[in-house]
């Protein structure tokens, strides 16, 4: 050990350089986010849990019951009954997705030929009852309202086409539709329980 | 009411006063070091209870309180039960000597004459050294009891360091007694009036180093918490211990960290002295409390900053390091003393 590794350790240089770095993390800015005060905003393309597009016209799903979904679907957690309307439109009668098996690979939005199943912003599944997961069309439609702006129709340019530049900090404000209640809202829960921990909880 | 019994209710009221009041310091000083150690590492640290989150020590006080207590089937009971006590007793000792305020004449208090200190001793540092030697037992017997393998290590290793680092911390020591001529604290601080130049740092800034690194040994604390150390002995002494038991010892820690800043701030920083004689305005007790909570945070700072230091580190940095340096800072210190006078 030389001089200079004496003078080093005596006047603690190495340990006063470490202190510096501790002690600058102590006075900037933190990079916490209180979860469940304060949320990430999602990026566009965030395959949250699915929604059923409908058509503005009719009120009625978009869906025409081609049955592409279920067949791409690599979980086979969607299940698709069809039936005629009155109208003589393709429309299904039933339309269930079983999230416990789904593995939110997207695969079924992007084969859906009319755009009628989406996949949404909401991220937050927990729940009490494993029965929960198991989505109907009622509930899917209600959904809706938590999708990606640019998927669901919108008048030239309105949409965001490009992604911001990070995570931005939103803060939480209950009932907003932007928010994640998203699963609790929908109208067709089994009574008593609810998909999601959100607010209603 | 004569002058003798206003002492004795003064007494009474100083003996249960002051250890409230490290209490609720310690309460306090557990949830900052959990704050700080998120601001160390650039998150926000505990937020939810109480405003900041400052009501977090009582949450946890109140989880620890609701655990189970749980005795190892083969532990020692009695001893394992006393050892926690054992640590923070001593502790709680040393406070009794330390003084907060002007002791002697110049202070009043409804026309009695009121000593800022429980009890004016003559041999304090001894005292404090021989105390201070009783709460490793606490630590050794507490991983002796526990009939555990880690327990047992982590408790001879707190031992073995110990005594490494008493012997710096004694001979760092003695370099301020013969400055102060005495081995009261109340002398000692007493020694170091005037402005901070008078502060027994200045001439004694290797023992006083010496003297903070071997506290931090003494404390257990990062980088010296070799007889906790998680990696290799899940918890060391405290493997066995859970609840309000476990809850103890860290309290203790907690308490030692309190007595020890004030024991580095009385021997070394002027005590409850201010810095500069204009701001002698201020309060003594209210300076001591400063000073503790500045040395309370360097140790803070030191935790989250430096890793633990490796056993063979530990023990030639106390044996070939700081004790050599003690033992010269000593020799010196009594050289310059018996030219200058």
């Amino acid at each position: 050990m030389g001089l200079k590794d004496v003078v080093k350790k005596g006047t603690f240089v190495d340990i006063l350089l470490g202190m510096s770095v501790t002690g600058t993390y102590f006075v900037t800015d933190k990079v916490t986010v209180e979860y469940p005060k304060e949320k990430l905003q999602t990026y566009p393309r965030f395959r949250g849990v699915h929604a059923l597009l409908s058509d503005p016209d009719t009120g009625d799903t978009k869906c025409v019951a081609c049955m592409l979904c279920p067949t791409v679907c690599p979980a086979q957690c969607i299940r698709v009954i069809g039936e005629q309307t009155p109208e003589g439109r393709s429309h299904p009668a039933e339309f269930e997705i079983d999230l416990s098996r789904c593995i939110f690979c997207g695969l079924c939005e992007e084969v859906c030929p009319v755009a009628a199943i989406v996949m949404t912003k909401v991220y937050e599944l927990a729940t009490y009852d494993k029965n929960d997961f198991l989505l109907d069309k009622e509930w899917l439609m209600a959904n809706a309202v938590n999708a990606h702006k640019e998927l669901v129709a919108l008048p030239p340019g309105a949409g965001e086409t490009r992604p911001p530049a990070g995570p931005v900090k939103i803060a939480g404000t209950p009932g907003a539709p932007v928010q994640a209640a998203g699963l609790a809202a929908g109208p067709v829960s089994p009574p008593g329980t609810s998909v999601g921990v959100g607010e209603g909880n | 009411m004569s002058d003798p019994i206003a002492q004795l209710i003064f007494l009474i009221i100083k003996a249960i006063l002051l250890p409230v009041i490290i209490v609720m310091m310690v309460a306090f000083i557990i949830f900052f070091e959990r704050k700080f150690a998120g601001f160390f590492q650039g998150r926000v640290g505990p937020t939810y209870l109480g405003p900041w989150g400052s009501f977090q020590s009582f949450g946890d006080i109140f989880k620890l309180l609701s655990k189970e207590d749980l005795i190892p089937d083969k532990a020692d009971k009695p001893v394992f039960r006393m050892a926690p006590y054992l640590i923070f007793i001593p502790a709680f000792l040393v406070m009794a000597v330390l003084p907060f305020g002007p002791v002697g004449g110049e202070a009043n208090l409804f026309g009695y004459r009121f000593d800022y200190v429980i009890a004016n001793f003559d041999a304090a540092l001894v005292l404090f050294l021989a105390v201070g030697a009783i709460s490793v037992y606490g630590v050794v017997l507490a991983g002796w009891s526990s009939n555990s393998n880690f327990s047992l290590i982590g408790g001879l290793r707190a031992g073995a360091q110990m005594v490494s680092y008493e012997l710096a911390m004694g001979f760092s020591v003695v370099g301020v007694m013969l400055m102060a001529n005495s081995m009261s604290f109340v002398d000692i601080v007493n020694g170091q009036a005037g402005n901070f130049w008078n502060w027994y740092f200045i001439p004694q800034v290797v023992g006083g180093v010496i003297f903070f690194i071997a506290t931090l040994a003494e404390l257990n604390r990062t980088p010296f918490d070799l007889a906790e150390a998680e990696q290799e002995l899940v918890a060391g002494y405290l493997t066995e211990y859970s609840g309000m038991r476990w809850g103890l010892f860290l309290f203790a820690e907690y308490v030692n960290m309190v007595v020890i800043s004030a024991i580095m701030s009385t021997l070394y920083f002027g005590g409850w002295r201010a810095p500069l004689e204009v701001l002698d305005f201020i309060p003594g007790p209210i300076w001591l409390f400063i000073k503790i909570a500045a040395f309370i945070f360097l140790y803070m700072w030191i935790r989250w900053t430096i890793f633990r230091y490796r056993y063979n580190q530990l023990m030639s940095i106390g044996w070939k390091v700081l004790l050599p340096l003690s033992i010269l800072n000593l020799a010196v210190t009594a050289v310059v003393i018996a030219i200058v006078g």
